[in-house]
């Protein structure tokens, strides 16, 4: 191999990358405050007692989970303007299809963690005469989320990694921007590596964190 | 706007040379993915801390980096690497299966952990060569235990192939995409795309469901 390393260009186009990954980390963000806040509501709708709302919920979930998300992007891109008659703004629509994407993740996330909470506690919740919207609020959801912060943690890191996809839709996404600065600077090497490290140094420490508390969990529950 | 599905029996033949595309792309980086998932497992176990160091590095990059970026990099950079020409079929195959690789050590990483302690004992007993204690103690186990998980890591390779359309690979992603822009219906034919994923994907998690409580019943773990 042969090849002369030349960061040159790519150190001047340093800014609008870094600008990407703002872009990037605010998709990310937003389908975060999405996927978790609905993601425990779409939970208790999965395990509804009535079939007429569990049905669609289930549905929900197992589509955004058994199909590719990047049929999803595209598939929010072209149809949702065309069947509801809107347009909405690239970025917007980023968000909703990532959030969306992710609430499904996150549904099966708190479903575990859901069924994990102590029965007692509920007929504790019962007990004091507790109204059930009430009971969902202060013993439930506290205990559930808890719980499932390693996997809502793991699947944000996931969600972070999928919002690359965004660029195939013309988003200026750090994806988007690191290939269009590979094409004009002839410098994919230099470009793509700097692009993957600077994915890898955001989720790493994530993942680090979330091994810390699944260790400290396992500590603290042999 | 009126919907018609009917388009859709037009282009049947097209959307099934794409996805048998995808399912020849998928079996194959199963195959070579898997192979080197175990390899990679009992390298993170090794002794020697550079290996183990280097494929733990290896398992956390390819983890933390978008897969559409790690197709781009075979696909543009490894040819400069390389000085040769390679194809998008390859470059395919290689991205995805070394993606591959780090999602199932982790999965074998975990069921390696059952075969224990005083069964290496017991090989070291025995006198048995490392190869062998690889063979025909270690691997029976650990396989039969990562099954499940192997299935729902394939069900995921399944979905990730979607990407190679992107560097040009005509599968179902990429004849779906085509053919909803030159009849400029992206309802009918991107929902049809979509389903046809959906219909293979489903039926496998479920499966994995199954798998799992019968393989844990029978194993009594």
């Amino acid at each position: 191999m042969n090849y002369q390393f030349d960061f040159h260009q790519v150190s001047l186009g340093l800014p609008k990358l870094l600008e990407g990954l703002g872009t990037t980390l605010q998709l990310t963000a937003a389908a975060n405050v999405i996927g978790i806040t609905l993601g425990f509501g779409l939970a208790l709708l999965v395990m509804s007692r009535h079939v007429l709302v569990r049905t669609p919920a289930m549905l929900f979930v197992e589509f955004f989970r058994c199909t590719p998300a990047l049929i999803q992007i595209v598939w929010f891109f072209y149809c949702v303007p065309i069947l509801f008659d809107v347009f909405i703004d690239p970025l917007q629509m980023g968000v909703i299809a990532l959030g969306m994407n992710l609430t499904a993740f996150n549904a099966e996330a708190y479903r575990a963690t859901i069924q994990a909470v102590p029965r007692e506690q509920l007929d504790a919740g019962v007990a004091l005469g507790l109204t059930p919207l009430q009971r969902q609020l202060y013993i439930v959801l506290p205990n559930a989320f808890r719980a499932a912060v390693p996997v809502l943690l793991t699947n944000g890191i996931v969600i972070f990694q999928q919002s690359a996809l965004v660029a195939i839709v013309a988003i200026e996404d750090l994806m988007y921007v690191g290939k269009s600065l590979a094409t004009e600077s002839y410098r994919p090497i230099e470009t793509f590596t700097i692009i993957a490290l600077l994915y890898f140094a955001v989720s790493y420490p994530i993942a680090q964190l979330v091994s810390y508390l699944e260790r400290r969990r396992e500590a603290a529950n042999p | 706007m009126k919907y018609d599905f009917g388009i859709i029996y037009g282009y049947t033949d097209a959307l099934l040379r794409g996805l048998t595309t995808t399912a020849q792309l998928t079996l194959a980086c199963i195959v070579l993915g898997s192979a080197l998932g175990f390899g990679l497992a009992l390298a993170r176990t090794s002794r020697n801390p550079l290996v183990r160091g280097a494929s733990g590095f290896y398992v956390e990059f390819f983890r933390g980096t978008p897969v559409l970026i790690q197709l781009f990099w075979i696909f543009f950079c490894l040819p400069l690497v390389l000085g040769q020409e390679i194809s998008n079929l390859a470059s395919s195959i290689i991205a995805l299966s070394l993606y591959m690789g780090a999602i199932t050590s982790e999965t074998f990483r975990s069921s390696l952990k059952v075969v224990g302690r005083e069964q290496m004992d017991a090989c070291v007993a025995l006198g048995l060569p490392r190869m062998r204690q690889i063979l025909h103690v270690v691997m029976p186990q650990t396989l039969l235990r990562s099954v499940p998980t192997l299935l729902s890591n394939c069900v995921s390779l399944f979905k990730e192939s979607a990407l190679v359309s992107a560097v040009g690979m005509t599968d179902l992603m990429f004849v779906g995409q085509n053919i909803s822009n030159s009849t400029v219906r992206p309802v009918e034919v991107l929902t049809a795309t979509a389903l046809i994923y959906f219909v293979i994907a489903f039926p496998l998690t479920r499966a994995v469901t199954r798998i799992e409580s019968r393989i844990l019943t029978k194993l009594a773990v």
